[in-house]
């Protein structure tokens, strides 16, 4: 990883204001996570190597990279999800709001009311549209019957998919199409009342319009949940993040402002990768 | 494996258009200038009718390019190999203009008593500014960050040039008030060719910023 300088004497490098600012923020914003040296194995494979990365509060960071690559590797250790697959070992520190949550002693139930998920497809419950979103509150105890549609309803509003469903909320989720499946477990993850929402390849399953939807969504999204989402669309990375990490064997080759990695990236093999050239 | 091969043709050929394009206005120039020496109105109008086949290829490279980016969305180093082609073939068809603009005052010039006069100063700046434009497309044929870079001295001493030779041609006005249409036709000339130095010297910041990324301010 390389630090950005902006200078703008004469003869030197020109940044536009605009791009100044996003350089200056991504250094000096907040961070949801911090991750410090992570290395994972696959038992004796070592899919992460030496990790370190932040992720920015309100912000939607990408994460690009071919297949292998460690990328939904390394989404899954930031909510543990990892820790699933038999024969795994981790090293290093992912902090979580200024906690490690590799210790032993961090509730990893306690995390996953803190961090939702979207997965590649969609993955409704076989329940009514109403019992999909509320599902996740009642879990935690919430009983009331009309703070419950509150949240539901609040929930498929901040998904963008409550005037589409509002009149059915009783029908089976299967009856919705991919795109509306896809939004309802989105809202399904914001019933929760999260602070981060990790993607993998949320849309890569879904038509160009539903697609153009749940990434106008995440752009909506970000004033309330910080937004870390693996994808393989190039272009959407470009359009809905503000920062990108480019992952290869396991490795963070770059990370930065997204305008700068998929303008000028001091890496070579960025620079190959975002323009097609690997992959 | 290397992918996108289609993709890095085109790019070439686009690469190519705009360099036919830069030897069809560095010739322009040429014959401009040339004809203005000969006093050759012929020749001059030949030249401003000629510069319809500038523009349509200025028009060819725009949709090229722009067909490029819909349908193969470059990113980084390809889309500014992409936006430059398009940056460079404007001010590439802006000098053709230019030289469109200087064979007219050479022809008002032609139809005046008393000729043109100071023909050496006018062609000198001219054949610097030829120079310039030459050196320009072969910085962008290569990449030429460094020749890019040297561009800007060269502009500097038109600019001066040019400065001195408006200083004297108004004191020769004021010595000669029978010649004051033909200076200033003179006049007109040689800020034209200033205005190409310059254009060639945006082109120069634009070979810098296709190759590193970053824009550089020569002038």
């Amino acid at each position: 990883m390389s630090a950005v300088t902006v200078t703008d004497n004469r003869n030197k490098t020109v940044y536009s204001d605009e791009l100044r600012r996003n350089i200056v923020e991504i250094e000096s914003g907040k961070r949801v996570y911090e991750t410090k040296s992570l290395n994972l194995w696959y038992g004796k494979d070592h899919a992460l190597k030496n990790i370190n990365l932040p992720i920015q509060e309100n912000e939607v960071t990408a994460i690009i990279g071919p297949s292998g690559c460690g990328k939904s590797t390394y989404l899954k250790t930031l909510n543990r999800m990892v820790e699933l697959v038999s024969g795994v070992r981790v090293s290093g520190e992912i902090l979580y709001k200024g906690r490690n949550i590799l210790d032993k002693n961090y509730k990893v139930e306690e995390l996953r009311t803190r961090v939702g998920m979207v997965f590649q497809k969609p993955n409704p419950f076989p329940k009514s549209i109403f019992e999909n979103v509320a599902y996740g509150p009642k879990i935690h105890g919430i009983r009331n019957k009309k703070l419950l549609h509150e949240i539901v309803e609040n929930s498929l509003r901040g998904a963008a998919i409550w005037d589409e469903v509002k009149d059915r909320l009783h029908e089976n989720a299967y009856g919705l199409s991919g795109g509306q499946q896809q939004r309802l477990c989105i809202a399904r993850c914001l019933a929760i009342e999260p602070d981060v929402i990790l993607m993998d390849e949320p849309t890569s399953a879904l038509d160009p319009v539903s697609t153009l939807k749940v990434e106008e969504l995440v752009q909506n999204l970000k004033k309330d949940y910080s937004i870390v989402i693996v994808t393989h669309n190039m272009q959407q990375a470009a359009r809905i993040s503000s920062s990108t990490a480019f992952f290869l064997h396991g490795e963070v080759i770059e990370y930065g402002n997204t305008d700068h990695i998929f303008s000028t990236p001091d890496d070579k093999r960025t620079e190959d990768y975002i323009s097609g050239r690997f992959g | 494996m290397v992918i996108r091969e289609q993709f890095s043709t085109s790019l070439s050929s686009l690469k190519e258009e705009v360099l036919s394009l830069g030897s069809m206005a560095e010739e322009a120039l040429a014959e401009t200038m040339k004809a203005v020496s000969r006093h050759d109105s012929e020749k001059l109008n030949i030249i401003i009718t000629n510069d319809r086949l500038i523009n349509n290829k200025e028009l060819i490279i725009n949709e090229n390019a722009t067909l490029l980016i819909t349908k193969q969305q470059p990113v980084a180093s390809d889309l500014r190999k992409v936006v430059v082609s398009l940056k460079i073939s404007s001010d590439l068809e802006r000098i053709g203009d230019l030289s469109v603009d200087i064979a007219k005052a050479a022809l008002r010039i032609n139809e005046l008593p008393g000729g043109q006069g100071f023909e050496q100063e006018i062609q000198k700046m001219g054949a610097r500014t030829n120079e310039m434009l030459k050196a320009v497309i072969s910085a962008y044929r290569d990449g030429n960050v460094l020749e890019a870079q040297k561009i800007a001295a060269i502009d500097d001493e038109i600019d001066k040039a040019y400065g001195e030779f408006v200083q004297s041609i108004f004191k020769t006005a004021v010595l000669k008030p029978g010649m004051i249409e033909n200076i200033t036709q003179l006049a007109y000339i040689s800020r034209y060719i200033e205005r190409i130095a310059d254009y060639s010297t945006n082109i120069a910041e634009w070979i810098i910023y296709e190759v590193n990324g970053r824009r550089f301010d020569l002038n």
